[in-house]
């Protein structure tokens, strides 16, 4: 089939150039939302999937489902840390020691935890419950690529915390430097930066375990307890131990699947993101049909003389459509560029489990962008279709006559 | 008849259905138009010289007859085997000259090649050809608005007869013209007529343009009336320049004086 060249269309488009950008850019704007929306859930899982050591467990009090909810007795937590199989710790670097970190070598890597959600204000006025998070000494080093950033590891009996550069940025006063004020009695100063891989603690901000005890009133107990296995065998091991022990009668669960379970957000995002997708794609294809119509309409007469020199009915079909898809394919290109730029920033969301703060680092991975060339497809097919029919049947001798 | 003919119209009926109404255009025409001829069609508007015209282009099909081109009979062609047909042998020239904007000249001109089979450096030959026969040397990469009228409309038949076609369809070519682009328009088409012995079949409101072809017809009321070489038993032939071989019958006196004239 001889096809109507593609510089036809290629300078059709740059011609009106004003219709072609407004569309383009009504492209874009749906594809980088959309894409942006996917990428959360993508971060949401990557986070979740990257905070999970299948070896490392999370030991809760017997009837709790999460953290938030959970409790038990410091003594119990104690005689945990002297079970065997628990995997002891590293020897501390230079690195490590110069930013303050506590020295837990050859100690067994076990950490009693308090977690306490008040309610915060964001830098926006917004509020929003934040996760504060008591920690052990073991804790940094149960967590993955634990680094700090800018100034130094918390002092625990200091009250001193420590949080991710997105946090804080995200809250008032959580400045490198400056108080965290929590209640009147419960402040906290920031003394330190630090990333987790990503992990779900950089949502989180840390403290010593006796200073957030101590606000709260809730000395001798803890929220959590983790707990590195020395091998897969010692995990299993564990996990027995602590669910039958008649000293312990507690709820190990592996970390991997603690977090796999709380995905509840992951699966709403995906769901809400695929409800938008859905509804801008039809949006924005209407976007497209419009122009392609217009288009269409303006050149009656150029496809009439197109038909008259003999080009068949499915090239002009093909040529009209090309077009279309060439004009969604621009918009999924410059919104797939927006959402990669946007992807460089974090975003803090409200986790549907625990009702807190989390942080979430976009991450345009192939889910994305297979969505956005879904999209883009979609939009140029289904958009231009109808136009394109439209132009195929156009009848020859009526084109020519229009003006 | 020196010549075969080129065009055969045999009981050619049209009418157009609009709703219930029908609308009869042409009825039962016969027209024979011998290969080599330079046919005007004049007529009052509406008189459906434009219908007639797409009729013998293989643009549109009759409602009754026949209609042989080239001892083809485009009746009996499917739709896709007589648009091959128009791009194989058909130039079409418009009032409105219907160049692609978009599109420079030589890539217009190349256009009806691109049905072809023909290479990339042949087409790209053969339209530098089709303009330098129609005058248009260097301006190749010129757009349409960057072209005035009469060079448009001249790019416009470079397009028709790049394809080299036997036939040549003009739908009052000169309309939009001034009296000057006019002259040049028809001058290059008496050309194409001798010296590339293109049949033309030219639809015109101007007495004029007329007078340049081998003859006249006038459609009224859906008929071809004041058809000379009919109307006589014997025609007076007239002497034609030696460059355009045998002469085709001569519509009118005023075109035979014309041609004495020019002698
Ligand atoms: N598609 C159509 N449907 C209905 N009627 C039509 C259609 N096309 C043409 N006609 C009618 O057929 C008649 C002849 O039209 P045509 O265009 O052939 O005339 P014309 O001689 O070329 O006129 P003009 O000199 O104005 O160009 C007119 O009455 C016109 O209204
Ligand atoms: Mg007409």
């Amino acid at each position: 089939m001889a096809l109507v060249p593609l510089r036809y269309n290629l300078r059709n488009l740059a011609v009106r150039w004003p219709t072609t950008l407004l569309t383009v850019l009504v492209v874009a704007i749906v594809v980088a939302c959309t894409c942006v929306l996917f990428g959360l859930v993508d971060g949401l899982e990557h986070s979740n999937a990257i905070s999970g050591d299948p070896q490392t467990l999370v030991v809760l009090g017997k009837r709790a489902d999460n953290e938030t909810s959970s409790y038990f007795d410091v003594d119990k937590a104690q005689t945990i840390a002297t079970l065997d199989g628990i995997a002891t710790g590293p020897p501390r670097t230079d690195a490590q020691a110069a930013a303050g970190w506590p020295d837990v070598e050859g100690r067994p890597l076990a950490a009693g935890e308090i977690v306490h959600i008040p309610i915060m204000t964001r830098t926006d006025g917004s509020r929003v419950n934040l996760t504060i998070r008591g920690v052990d000494a073991a804790s940094p080093y149960l967590r993955p690529d634990f680094q700090i950033v800018a100034g130094r590891y918390l002092r625990p009996g200091t009250r001193e915390c420590i949080l991710s550069p997105g946090m804080s940025r995200r809250f008032t006063g959580a400045q490198l430097g400056s108080e965290l004020v929590v209640t009147d009695k419960e402040t906290y100063r920031v003394v330190g930066l630090f990333t987790a891989g990503g992990s779900v603690a950089e949502s989180e901000v840390w403290t010593g375990r006796d200073d957030v005890a101590a606000a709260t009133n809730r000395t001798g107990s803890v929220s959590s307890m983790r707990i590195r296995a020395a091998s897969p065998d010692a995990a299993v091991a564990l996990i027995d131990t602590l669910s039958n022990d008649n000293r312990f009668v507690l709820k190990p669960i592996r970390e991997s699947k603690y977090y796999a379970d709380q995905n509840l957000t992951a699966l709403f995002l995906t769901f809400l993101g695929s409800l938008i997708a859905v509804l801008l794609t039809i949006g924005a294809l209407f976007a497209a049909a419009n122009t392609m119509f217009a288009a269409v309409k303006s050149r009656t007469r150029e496809i009439g003389t197109l038909r008259a020199l003999g080009f068949s009915r499915p090239a002009i079909l093909f040529s009209f459509l090309l077009e279309a898809i060439l004009i969604t394919t621009l918009g999924g290109l410059l919104g797939a560029l927006l959402s990669l730029i946007a992807s460089r920033w974090s975003f803090g969301i409200s986790d549907f489990n625990t009702f807190t703060e989390r942080m979430i680092q976009i991450r345009i991975g192939l889910v994305p962008l297979a969505v956005a060339i879904a999209m883009t497809l979609a939009m140029g097919i289904f958009g231009g279709l109808f136009p394109a029919i439209r132009a195929v049947r156009l009848d020859v001798i009526k084109a020519l006559r229009e003006l | 008849m020196g010549r075969p003919p080129a065009i055969i119209l045999r009981q050619v009926s049209k009418e157009y259905r609009r709703d219930q109404i029908r609308i009869p255009v042409l009825s039962r025409l016969d027209l024979t138009v011998a290969e080599g001829e330079f046919l005007a069609l004049m007529g009052p508007s509406g008189s459906g010289k434009t219908t007639l015209l797409n009729l013998i282009a293989g643009l549109d099909r009759p409602t009754s007859g026949e209609i042989i081109v080239h001892d083809l009979d485009l009746t009996r062609l499917s739709d896709s085997q007589i648009s091959r047909w128009r791009s194989d042998h058909v130039g079409f020239i418009f009032q409105t000259y219907n160049l692609i904007p978009v599109l420079r000249a030589d890539e217009n001109v190349e256009l009806p090649l691109l049905l072809t089979k023909l290479s990339r450096r042949e087409r790209r030959q053969r339209a530098r050809t089709a303009l330098r026969i129609v005058g248009l040397e260097g301006r190749e990469d010129h757009y349409p608005r960057q072209l005035s009228g009469g060079q448009e409309q001249r790019v416009a038949i470079a397009r028709a007869i790049v394809t080299d076609p036997y036939l040549l369809v003009a739908d009052e070519p000169t309309g939009d013209l001034d009296r000057q682009s006019a002259e040049e328009i028809l001058n290059l088409m008496e050309q194409l007529n001798r010296e590339f012995e293109k049949t033309i079949v030219m639809v015109t409101h101007d007495p004029n343009a007329a007078k340049r072809a081998t003859r006249i017809l006038h459609l009224d009321k859906g008929q071809l009336v004041d058809d000379v070489t009919r109307a006589e038993p014997s025609p007076p032939k007239v002497a034609e320049s030696a460059a355009s071989g045998d002469p085709p019958y001569v519509a009118d006196l005023d075109t035979a004086r014309r041609q004495e004239a020019r002698l």
